[in-house]
């Protein structure tokens, strides 16, 4: 069962490491990547940060392509707006669309690179948090930053029963398309609704069904959260220091470079 | 010792049905108890009596013979030794993973850190599941959240567990690990309560049965008790189990007879034994009602085993000096069952044994037997019902090695013992890594002896 992306990080080597080490790196990652005035620095840590997603946490290689193409397409096309409305300087490259003339100028196509590298940068630091670190890891961390006690409980309760409802839901629909609901459009709408109605009313009994579980277990309105002790390795440290002192070096020699 | 009792109790839901309607049992400490009964015959509803969720509206629970308070702290109490597992394993299991929702009972008793750690620990062992302990339950199958559910339960040590429908929806080979476990937790002194409506399952498992239909209690008693009266299970809406239906046909037409029901395989076939008459020449002086020795015979005259020594009884002396005797056939070189202790395990010692007490059969019992011979290569022939199995195969003269652990192996050992005991078909059965050792591996060579009378 392998369908979303919690499933992969359940499953990446890098799980089992300290979960606060993967915080820092994707946060210095993101921080350093949106003030870097260069796009080097961004494609490095996209690189960076692909290779340990990739190789070290190993995720499907093809999935990651997958999953970048979406906000990529997305990125792409804001960049070429910006390259071509945008920017003053030489001008690189003009043509003349239906009668209006277009062109890209040196300032303009800078900044789209830069927009570029740096949306790739932050995409590739959130996807090794997502693909290396579970939901459940991250129950630890949400504790430990203080939020309210209620909150994380109703989010762990929540997170246990998306994929209880989710089966639910999925073999609702199952039942309904084998008993053709979903041959027309209007029959669709009619069966989406009693699919809806009809998880509704079962998520109220579950609730019931859970409290009557919790409390047969003596619950007394705390749910304790067991954080797994993981300590910092000496090769983790040491790796992360050289990516860090790295990325620092290249931003400090390229914050005055321009590519084009 | 009484464990749980109810006084007429009565349970109505608030549209005014009834649900339980005055019933009144006792559960002995230490009891394999079966509530059977139909669909919406109450049983669920009285288990969530039993364990204090709901107040009935008239009537009382006892436990340990002291009326139930539903106040907090004494709830706290009685759920802490009445343990609950639903039919429904999603609704029991509500943490993101295996090890938070088995840590949840014990951290809500207060223990410490420490503490709670060791009980998880030990629950998940007990039901094999520790290589899964931070696995969000999606990920886990039916039988696998179904342990999980039990581990949550056990990790509160209860002295009483309650198991609702413990194998619907689970297949063969998991629902019988489910019972060996509840096999082993009741050797170590755990009550245990189930409700079913599999006859076949509460026959062949249960101590004591509860027969339940339209919210009262229409029968109780020792499943043979229970199950022979065809006029109570019509009335409950169900059906003789299996075992009991096949020997009643068999005793019909005179090919079997038994003192007791038959529960398992091994005793049905047990039971498959006419009178055993022979026409003998004997010597002049005997006289009806004498034993005679008949000596070792092998080939088609032993039925039971390769060799076996017979004793005769004179039944009738016939004028030409021929007689008709009754046989008592006692096996030599049968075959026997041998058990392991996987607890003191080692791999050259385990192949020493199937190497020299010409094993041909071997059974493991518990998740962790299992694990460790397919660790090592050890051929496994059969994994679930080892026991009835084994015995089996013991009856057609093979020899038969159980790996186990821990409380199984007393469980098993008692168990075959007693078949040897009911059957009066002698095998040779013992405990291989003890002290005691086991009788056939000095005995080397095979020739039969004849029994003396």
């Amino acid at each position: 069962m392998t369908n979303i992306l919690d499933d992969y990080a359940l499953m990446s080597p890098l799980r089992h490491r300290n979960n606060w080490l993967k915080l820092t790196i994707v946060l210095f990652g993101l921080l350093a990547g949106v003030s870097s005035t260069s796009p080097i620095t961004p494609l490095f840590i996209a690189l960076c940060m692909s290779f340990t997603t990739v190789a070290l946490g190993r995720a499907p290689f093809k999935l990651y392509l997958k999953l970048l193409l979406a906000p990529v397409g997305f990125a792409i096309t804001s960049v070429i707006i910006i390259a071509f409305f945008s920017g003053s300087g030489q001008e690189l490259l003009s043509f003349e669309l239906i009668g209006y003339p277009l062109s890209i100028r040196s300032d303009g196509l800078e900044l789209a690179l830069l927009v570029l590298s740096r949306a790739l940068s932050g995409m590739c630091c959130l996807y090794f948090l997502a693909l290396t670190t579970p939901m459940i890891e991250l129950f630890a961390v949400l504790k430990a930053s203080r939020l309210p006690e209620s909150l994380i409980e109703l989010s762990m309760l929540i997170y246990r029963y998306i994929f209880v409802f989710l089966d639910m839901a999925l073999s609702i629909k199952y039942a309904q398309t084998v008993r053709l609901g979903y041959s027309n459009f209007r029959r669709s709408i009619s069966s989406m609704g009693m699919l809806g109605s009809t998880l509704f009313i079962r998520s109220w009994e579950q609730g019931d069904k859970l409290f009557l579980a919790m409390n047969s277990r003596c619950y007394d309105g705390k749910m304790t959260l067991f954080e797994v002790h993981r300590p910092v390795r000496a090769t983790e440290l040491l790796l992360t220091s050289a990516y860090f002192l790295s990325t620092l070096a290249l931003f400090y020699f390229t914050k005055n470079i321009s590519i084009v | 010792m009484i464990i749980l009792e109810t006084r007429s109790l009565k349970y109505t839901y608030p549209d005014g049905t009834a649900a339980v309607q005055d019933l009144n049992i006792e559960i002995k400490r230490g009891k394999k108890v079966a509530f059977v009964g139909q669909n919406g015959s109450g049983k669920s509803t009285l288990f969530l009596l039993l364990n204090g969720t709901l107040k009935p509206a008239e009537g009382e629970v006892l436990f340990h013979g002291v009326p139930f308070k539903y106040d907090s702290k004494s709830l706290r109490e009685i759920r802490k030794s009445v343990g609950i597992v639903f039919q429904n394993s999603d609704d029991q299991i509500f943490a993101p993973t295996v090890y938070q929702d088995v840590a949840f009972g014990p951290a809500n008793l207060g223990y410490s850190k420490e503490r709670v750690d060791a009980c998880v620990q030990q629950a998940l062992e007990q039901v094999g599941l520790s290589h899964l302990k931070d696995k969000p339950p999606h990920h886990l199958s039916g039988g696998q959240k179904k342990r999980v559910a039990i581990a949550g339960v056990m990790a509160m040590e209860p002295e009483v567990i309650i198991l609702d429908e413990p194998l619907s929806n689970l297949d063969p080979v998991g629902a019988d690990e489910i019972m060996d476990l509840l096999n082993e937790f009741n050797h170590f002194g755990s009550t245990i309560i189930i409700s079913t409506h599999d006859v076949d399952l509460a026959y062949r498992w249960s101590d004591y049965v509860y027969l339940m239909s339209n919210s009262k209690l229409i029968g109780e008693g020792t499943p043979a008790e229970v199950f022979k009266e065809q006029e109570l299970l019509k009335k409950a809406s169900l059906r003789q189990p299996t075992t009991l239906e096949i020997y009643h046909e068999i005793e019909r037409r005179g090919l079997a007879y038994g003192k007791n029901s038959p529960k398992t395989i091994p005793e049905l076939v047990n039971t498959l034994k006419p009178l055993d008459l022979m026409w003998v020449d004997v010597p002049p002086r005997v006289r009806e009602g004498d034993s005679l020795n008949l000596g070792v015979m092998y080939g088609e005259y032993a039925t039971q085993s390769p060799y076996e020594a017979i004793n005769a009884t004179v039944l009738h002396i016939h004028p030409d000096g021929r007689a008709i005797v009754e046989l008592k056939r006692k096996g030599i070189k049968a075959g026997g069952v041998l058990l392991y202790d996987t607890d003191s395990y080692s791999l050259p010692e385990v192949n020493q044994i199937l190497k020299e007490g010409e094993i041909v059969f071997v059974g493991a019992m518990g998740k962790k037997s299992k694990t460790l011979a397919e660790q090592d290569g050890i051929r496994l022939d059969v994994t679930s019902g080892v026991i009835d199995k084994s015995i089996l195969m013991a009856l057609c003269g093979k020899r038969c090695l159980i790996l186990t652990a821990g409380g199984m192996v007393d469980h098993a050992l008692k168990r075959i013992r007693e078949y040897v005991e009911k059957s009066g078909i002698e095998f040779t059965v013992g405990v291989a890594n003890r002290e005691d050792g086991c009788k056939w591996l000095e005995e080397t060579d095979g020739s039969p002896e004849t029994l003396k009378i």
